[in-house]
C-alpha cells in the first residue's frame, strides 16, 4: 500500500527543536488537514513531508522510501505543493506561472498542455487572470493562482501507477468564504480520484467538514492523529487552542465549533 | 502599453518568433550601418567590390580591402561577440539573482579583470619578466581572463554554505571582493608611472579597437559555446523565479543551475573582458528591453538579449570611431553615457517592487 | 673665453658649409613623386616635422603635439597610446613616426600590415634620442639632407650648451633640484630614469631624490630630507595649482631649503620634458635659472 509516512521525525534549528517525534502515516484518496495554534510547527511538518527540508532526527518515507532517495524529477511529477506566499521575481503573468506546473512533465509532454493549464485555472476560478501579472493581484487571486498551478503539475494519473500528492500550506489563508469552500471541496474531488492531500488549515470548522484525519500539534504536547471528530473532541479543542469553544451540529448535519463567549462549566 | 493596461497589470508580449526576428533585424542594421561607416571613406560602391574580391579570394587588395577585411570587419566581428556575450550573460544572472537589476560585474568578473590587467600592466615587467617572452602580444588578455576568472571562483566559494550556495552571500561576497579590487587599483595607480596610469586608464575604459582575427575567433567560440550552454538554462531560470524552494519542488537541480549559469558567465564575460576592458550596462539593458517586449520567459529572453546586446554593442561602436574622427571615444564612456540614464528610467520603473 | 668663441664660431661656419652643399640633393630629391605624408605621433617628433621644414606633409599628429602653434591645428589622431587604426589611415599616411610607448601594439600591427612605414623611437633621456628623432623624421619625409643639416646645428648648439654648463660648474656645488609634476591631483615628484631627472643632470644641477625610478606622490617627509635647493616644475603644473602663491602653500615644501629662498624654477612642460629639437635651448634656459636660483 502507498503511503507517506513520517518516522520519529523531527526538526532542530540550532537548539531549537520545531518538532520532534512525529509520526504519521498518509494514505491516498484522503484529505489530511494539519492543525494546531500559531507557532506548533504545521509548515515545517508539511516541509518535511513534501521534502522541502530534510528532517534532523528519523525519516520521512514515501512507497517505503526515504523521500531523498527519490529523483527530485521523478518526485515532481507526483507530488506538487502549494506554498503559503511566494514572491515572484519578474512580470510573468497567471498564466505562464500556471503553465510552470507543467515544467516537470517536458520531457514527456501530453497531447494537450495548453488545455491542462486552462482546464486548471478553470478549476480554481482565475481563467479570467491569466493576462494579469501575478505581483499585482490580491492575495486570495495569488493563492488560487499557485493553486491551479499545483493543480496542472498533477493532473493526469502517473502512467505506472504512482500516487499522487497534493500538499497545500494554508490554501484557505486569503480567499473570501466562498471560494475557501470551493477550494476544499476541489481538493476533496481530488482525493477522490486518488490524490493523497494534506493541507495546513488554521480554520478547524473547514477541517470538520473536509477532511477525513486530523494530524493536531499544540506546544509542549505529542501530537494527535485520527479522524477528525474523533480527535477534535471539545475537551482538546479547548486544550489545545485555549479558547472557549461549542459544539454545535448545522442543520446538514456537520459538527461544527463556536468559538468565544463564556467558558464552558468545568463538567 | 496603455496607461490603464498598465495600471491593472495587463501584459501585452509579443511573440516569441516577432521578437527574435526583430532583435536579428536590428542587428542586421546595425551591421551595415558599422560596415559602412568610419574614420576611412570608403563608398558602397567600393565596399561592395571589396566583399566581392574577397568572396573569389582575390589576391590583388586595395587599400579600401585592408582597412575593410583586417580592420573594420574583424572589430564588428568582436563587436558581435562581445554584446551577445554580455546580453546573455546580463539576462542569466538577473534570473540567477531574481532581480533585474543584476549585473554579471556583481561576481566579480569585471574587478577581477580590471585588477589583474592592472597588476600586469604597473608590476608585469617586475614579477613575472618571463610572461612578455611565452604568451607574448597575449599576455594582458590571459591575465585578465585569469583574473576574472579567479575572483570569480573565489566569490562563489565564500557563497556556499551547508545548504548550498546562498545568492545572499554571494551578493555580499561580490560587494567586498569589488570593494578590495578597486583598492587594489588604487594602490595599483599610486605605484604607476604616467605612462602605465594612462595604459590602464584606457583598458579600464573599453575599446573594441585592438581586434584582430584571432582574438575574434578565441572570443566568438567561447562566446558561442556559452550562449549554447545558456540555453539549458531558461527552463529552470524560469522556475527560479517562484523562489529556489519552489524550483526545486518542481523537480530543478538548483544547485547545478546555479554553478552552470555562472560558469556560463564567467567564461562569456571573462572573455569579452579580457580582450575589450570593461563595457558596461549592456548586460543591463538589453535584458529590460527584451523584457519590456517579450515578457520575462528566459526561452526569449536569454537569445533575444544576445541578439540585441549585439546590435547595441555594434551601433555604439560606429557612433564611438566616427563622432571624433580621426581619434576614438573609448566605447565603455559611451555605454556608460547611454547606460546610466537608462538605468535610472528602469529603477523608477522597478521601484515599487524593490 | 676666446677659445671659447673660435670653437664657436668654427663649429657654425662647418655647419653652414655643410649645408649649402646639402641643397642640391635636397632638390634632387624633390622631383621625382610627392612628398610622404607622415603623421607624428609625440610633441616632440611633431618639431622636428616642422623643424625640418615638412609642415606640408604633416597630415595629422596627436594630442600631445602642442608646438609649434600650427600643430594645434593639425587633425588629432587621438593619445598616443591610445590609437585608432582606421583613424590614422584614413589620413592616408605614408609613414608614421612615434616613440616606443605608442599603442596598443594590434594598431601598430595593422598599420605595418597596411604598407605604412613605421619609425618607432625609444625614449632613454639622452641626447642620442633627439639625434634618433631626428633621422627617423629625415628618412620618413625624404628630407635626410635637411635631417643631416638639422642634426649638425643641433650637434653644435648641444656641444656649447654641454660646454658652458661645465665650464660654470666647475669648482662649484651642484644645486639639489627637485622636479615636481602636477597635472592632475596628487602631485609626483621624479625619480631616476625619468626625462626630468636627465635634463637636471644635463643643465648643471643634482636630482636630489634617488634610489628610485619613475614619479611617486609626494610625501612632506620625503622631501625634508631630500632637502632641495630648488623646486623645478612646468607652467601647466603651476596653472594646475592656481598660481605660484597657491602652489608654495603645498604643506610638503614647506620643510625643503627651497621654500625659504621660494627658489622655483618653471618651464613649459614639452620644452623641458619633450626631449625635441629646442633641448639644448631648454637646458642652456634651465642652467642660467638655475645658477640665478641657488
Amino acid at each position: 500500500m502507498s503511503a507517506l509516512e513520517c518516522i520519529d521525525a523531527g526538526f532542530q534549528v540550532g537548539t531549537k527543536a520545531l518538532l520532534s517525534g512525529m509520526t504519521a502515516r498518509l494514505l491516498p484518496g484522503r484529505v489530511y488537514a494539519i492543525l494546531g495554534p500559531n507557532g506548533a510547527g504545521k509548515s515545517t511538518l508539511l516541509s518535511l513531508l513534501s521534502g522541502q527540508r530534510r528532517p534532523t532526527h528519523g525519516e520521512v518515507r514515501l512507497d517505503g522510501l526515504p523521500l531523498e532517495r527519490h529523483a527530485p524529477a521523478a518526485l515532481a511529477l507526483r507530488r506538487a505543493v502549494m506554498p503559503q506566499e511566494s514572491s515572484v521575481a519578474f512580470d510573468f503573468n497567471a498564466l505562464e506561472i500556471v503553465t510552470l506546473g507543467r515544467l516537470p512533465h517536458r520531457t514527456a509532454p501530453e497531447a494537450d498542455e495548453a488545455g491542462i493549464v486552462d482546464s486548471a485555472m478553470a478549476l480554481t476560478d482565475v481563467a479570467a487572470l491569466a493576462p494579469r501579472i501575478l505581483n499585482t493581484l490580491s492575495g486570495g487571486e495569488k493563492a488560487r493562482v499557485h493553486l491551479a498551478r499545483a493543480m496542472a503539475q498533477l493532473w493526469h494519473p502517473r502512467p505506472g501507477g504512482d500516487t499522487r500528492w497534493l500538499l497545500l500550506d494554508e490554501p484557505t489563508a486569503a480567499l473570501d468564504v466562498a471560494h475557501q469552500h470551493a477550494t476544499m471541496a476541489l481538493v476533496r474531488q481530488k482525493a477522490a480520484q486518488g490524490v493523497g492531500v494534506v493541507a495546513v488549515l488554521h480554520d478547524l470548522n473547514l477541517a470538520l467538514r473536509y477532511a477525513d484525519e486530523v494530524i493536531v500539534l499544540g506546544q509542549g504536547r505529542a501530537m494527535v492523529q485520527g479522524p477528525t471528530a474523533k480527535v477534535l473532541s471539545p475537551a482538546l479543542v479547548s486544550e489545545v487552542w485555549r479558547t472557549p469553544c461549542e459544539l454545535v451540529a448545522g442543520r446538514d448535519g456537520a459538527p461544527q465549533y463556536l468559538f468565544g463567549g463564556l467558558q464552558p462549566s468545568a463538567t | 502599453m496603455s496607461a490603464t493596461a498598465a495600471s491593472i497589470g495587463m501584459t501585452r508580449r509579443l511573440a516569441p518568433r516577432t521578437v527574435l526576428g526583430a532583435g536579428a533585424t536590428l542587428l542586421l542594421l546595425a551591421f551595415v550601418l558599422g560596415a559602412s561607416s568610419g574614420a576611412y571613406a570608403i563608398s558602397t560602391a567600393q565596399l561592395w567590390g571589396v566583399l566581392r574580391d574577397a568572396w573569389q579570394g582575390v589576391v590583388e587588395p586595395s587599400p579600401e580591402h585592408l582597412v575593410f577585411m583586417n580592420i573594420r570587419l574583424p572589430r564588428l566581428m568582436l563587436g558581435i561577440a562581445a554584446g551577445c556575450g554580455l546580453g546573455m550573460a546580463g539576462a542569466v544572472m538577473q534570473g540567477l539573482f531574481r532581480n533585474p537589476l543584476a549585473d554579471p560585474g556583481l561576481i566579480g568578473i569585471s574587478s577581477g579583470a580590471a585588477l589583474a590587467a592592472g597588476v600586469t600592466i604597473v608590476l608585469g615587467a617586475w614579477l613575472w619578466p618571463v610572461l612578455p617572452r611565452t604568451l607574448g602580444s597575449w599576455t594582458l588578455v590571459s591575465m585578465a581572463f585569469g583574473g576574472g576568472f579567479l575572483v570569480t571562483l573565489l566569490i562563489y566559494v565564500l557563497s556556499r554554505s551547508e545548504s548550498g550556495t546562498r545568492m545572499a552571500l554571494m551578493l555580499l561576497a561580490g560587494i567586498a571582493i569589488n570593494a578590495l579590487a578597486g583598492a587594489g587599483l588604487g594602490l595599483l595607480s599610486v605605484m604607476a608611472t604616467d605612462e602605465q596610469l594612462r595604459s590602464l586608464q584606457f583598458w579600464l575604459l573599453g575599446s573594441l579597437g585592438g581586434a584582430r582575427w584571432s582574438a575574434v575567433a578565441l572570443v566568438g567560440v567561447v562566446v558561442l559555446l556559452a550562449c549554447a550552454a545558456s540555453l539549458t538554462l531558461a527552463a529552470p531560470l524560469n522556475a527560479i523565479a517562484l523562489g529556489e524552494s519552489q524550483a526545486a519542488l518542481l523537480g530543478v537541480d538548483v544547485e547545478r543551475t546555479k554553478r552552470r549559469a555562472i560558469v556560463v558567465t564567467a567564461f562569456a564575460v571573462g572573455a569579452v573582458t579580457a580582450t575589450t576592458g570593461i563595457i558596461g550596462f549592456i548586460g543591463l539593458i538589453a535584458p529590460h528591453w527584451v523584457r519590456m517586449i517579450a515578457g520575462p520567459d528566459h526561452r526569449i529572453v536569454l537569445p533575444a538579449s544576445g541578439l540585441l546586446g549585439a546590435a547595441l554593442v555594434l551601433a555604439a561602436d560606429t557612433v564611438a570611431r566616427t563622432i571624433l574622427a580621426p581619434a576614438e571615444l573609448p566605447l565603455g564612456v559611451l555605454t556608460a553615457f547611454i547606460g546610466v540614464p537608462m538605468f535610472l528610467l528602469m529603477l523608477r520603473h522597478y521601484r515599487h517592487r524593490i | 673665453m676666446s677659445m671659447h668663441l673660435r670653437r664657436r664660431d668654427t663649429l657654425r661656419g662647418l655647419a653652414a658649409a655643410a649645408g649649402l652643399a646639402a641643397l642640391p640633393a635636397a632638390f634632387a630629391q624633390q622631383g621625382s613623386k610627392p612628398p610622404p605624408r607622415l603623421i607624428t605621433i609625440s610633441g616632440a617628433i611633431t618639431e622636428v616635422a616642422y623643424a625640418l621644414g615638412a609642415q606640408d606633409q604633416v597630415v595629422a599628429t596627436d594630442t600631445t603635439s602642442l608646438y609649434p602653434a600650427a600643430a594645434l591645428k593639425t587633425p588629432k589622431v587621438g593619445y598616443m597610446r591610445q590609437l585608432s587604426a582606421e583613424g590614422l589611415l584614413s589620413m592616408k599616411p605614408d609613414a608614421v613616426i612615434a616613440t616606443t610607448e605608442s599603442g596598443p601594439p594590434v594598431v601598430l600591427d595593422q598599420l605595418r600590415s597596411a604598407g605604412v612605414k613605421l619609425e618607432l623611437i625609444e625614449a632613454d633621456h639622452t641626447w642620442g634620442e633627439v639625434q634618433r628623432k631626428v633621422q627617423a623624421v629625415g628618412r620618413a619625409a625624404a628630407r635626410e639632407a635637411q635631417a643631416q643639416q638639422l642634426q649638425r646645428q643641433l650637434d653644435a648648439q648641444w656641444a656649447d650648451v654641454q660646454m658652458r654648463v661645465a665650464d660654470d660648474m666647475a669648482g662649484r656645488r651642484r644645486p639639489r633640484v627637485l622636479f615636481v609634476l602636477s597635472h592632475s591631483a596628487s602631485p609626483q615628484v621624479s625619480g631616476e630614469k625619468t626625462a626630468a631627472h636627465a635634463v637636471i643632470g644635463f643643465a648643471g644641477g643634482v636630482n636630489c631624490l634617488s634610489g628610485f625610478q619613475g614619479y611617486r606622490p609626494m610625501t612632506a617627509e620625503a622631501m625634508a630630507s631630500a632637502a632641495p635647493d630648488v623646486i623645478l616644475t612646468s607652467n601647466q603644473s603651476i596653472e594646475a595649482h592656481g598660481g605660484v602663491e597657491r602652489f608654495w602653500q603645498r604643506p610638503e615644501l614647506a620643510l625643503t631649503p627651497a621654500f625659504a629662498k621660494r627658489s622655483l624654477v618653471t618651464q613649459d612642460a614639452l620644452l623641458l620634458l619633450g626631449f625635441g629639437p629646442r633641448l639644448p635651448q631648454a637646458v642652456d634656459e634651465l642652467h642660467r635659472r638655475l645658477l640665478a636660483a641657488a
